[in-house]
């Protein structure tokens, strides 16, 4: 098959956009010859009725995607920031943060006395490290009371369960001895206190 | 629009708890300790754990002078506690809160089993009355009282309808008892017994006694 390019104006003809009458007489022919190959062109749609039905039967046969795997199949996802969004946005941030921070462990009112005592005869200086103080073992002192060596302190605490231990002399950490006690997941123990 | 309804919130909700997890560490532990507590708490909270007992065991190590690798190590198995302690009550039927995967954490750590925490679920208790119920069991099993005794005296409390404060008489009264003498076991079983028996002759919670004898009638 030879490659033939037509006259521009030709192809004008060809695509309706000017009549034969139109073209300068030397291109006339060449636009009749242009009009006659493209009436011979076979220009009725092609039809596969075969290929048709094995298209759609394999569409109809296509599992349906669950639910479940449009949640969880990664894809790429695209977020716009929209401008005017931005102020519910913050809205609903803020009364998220509201509605969603933790609630306290214990109502205000259930607030109950405790008396801690260890006897340390030897101690220079006891104090009481646990749950209720984050563990800092300079927080709550103890009060040697007289020559015996009974140190004690008297906290207000939540109602609720805390662990604790005393510290004696700022490096020896000691299970209150008259408390029951638990593994501290590093080798020593812990006295539970359960209000 | 709906992304950015829902993105920006929850992002600044996160940053927040995030921010909220490093002030509460800040200057209590270390950097790398601090990063992993701030790591497993933003997971434990988006699967409805408390965060809590991480910063607890943390900052608990740290004071105590352990190691870092070794407060790690703590901080991970209460995270995998916890994870136990809410499918236990997951599998009794119980829909979690904080507080009381929190207080099955502590029965765990106490000894319990999580078999154990499934069986004071399946109890039917209320979760304020099953959360004072697993501190108490994990307070008994801390003073030696066996699985079986400690499971059969705390599941007939809560069955009984009482008050939950009732139950943190209970180690009290398991004290008194084994300083007359008893085991743990003997004085829990001991106080089952009586719980039972005491459930059988109460009416049932909500209903109050009957009069003892009819309203007198109103003066005319």
């Amino acid at each position: 098959m030879s490659e033939h390019e037509f006259h521009p104006l030709v192809k004008q003809l060809l695509d309706g956009d000017i009549t034969l009458a139109a073209l300068p007489p030397e291109l006339r022919a060449e636009g009749e010859e242009a009009l006659h190959l493209l009436a011979a062109v076979d220009r009725s749609p092609v039809q596969l009725p075969a290929v048709s039905r094995r298209v759609m039967r394999a569409v109809a046969s296509r599992p349906a995607r669950s639910v479940w795997r449009r949640v969880v199949e990664p894809r790429d996802v695209r977020l716009r920031i929209r401008p005017w969004l931005l102020a519910p946005a913050l809205a609903i941030a803020a009364a998220l943060i509201l509605f969603l921070r933790p609630a306290p462990t214990a109502a205000p009112g259930s607030l109950i006395t405790v008396r801690f005592v260890l006897v340390a005869p030897d101690a220079h200086e006891v104090s009481l490290a646990g749950t209720f103080n984050r563990w800092d073992a300079h927080a709550t002192p103890l009060v040697r009371s007289g020559p015996t060596g009974v140190w004690t302190a008297t906290l207000t605490l939540a109602a609720g369960q805390h662990q604790y231990a005393f510290v004696v002399d700022g490096v020896r950490w000691v299970p209150d001895p008259g408390a029951p006690a638990v593994d501290d997941g590093f080798g020593r123990r812990n006295s539970v206190l359960t209000l | 629009m709906i992304a950015t309804l829902l993105v920006i919130p929850l992002t600044l909700l996160g940053m927040q708890q995030q921010d909220s997890i490093a002030a509460r560490l800040a200057g209590r532990v270390t950097p790398d300790v601090a990063t992993l507590v701030q790591q497993l708490s933003v997971a434990a909270s988006a699967r409805g754990l408390p965060v809590d007992p991480l910063i607890q065991k943390a900052i608990e190590g740290s004071a105590k002078g352990v190691p870092a690798e070794r407060v790690a190590t703590a901080v991970r198995w209460v995270a995998m506690q916890l994870d136990t302690a809410a499918a236990a009550l997951r599998e009794g039927g119980v829909v979690t809160d904080t507080l009381v995967i929190a207080a099955g954490e502590f029965a765990i750590s106490a000894g319990l089993s999580n078999h154990d925490i499934t069986a004071l679920a399946r109890t039917g208790a209320s979760v304020a009355a099953l959360t004072v119920g697993l501190r108490v069991a994990g307070t008994l099993a801390a003073m030696g009282v066996p699985s079986a005794e400690n499971i059969g005296l705390i599941s007939t409390k809560l069955r009984s309808g009482r008050p939950p404060g009732d139950l943190l008489l209970v180690p009290a009264d398991v004290q008194s008892e084994i300083a007359r003498g008893v085991t743990p076991a003997q004085a829990a079983a001991g106080l089952e017994r009586a719980a039972a028996a005491q459930a059988r002759h109460d009416p049932p919670p909500g209903r109050g006694n009957p009069p003892p004898h009819p309203p007198a009638p109103p003066h005319p």
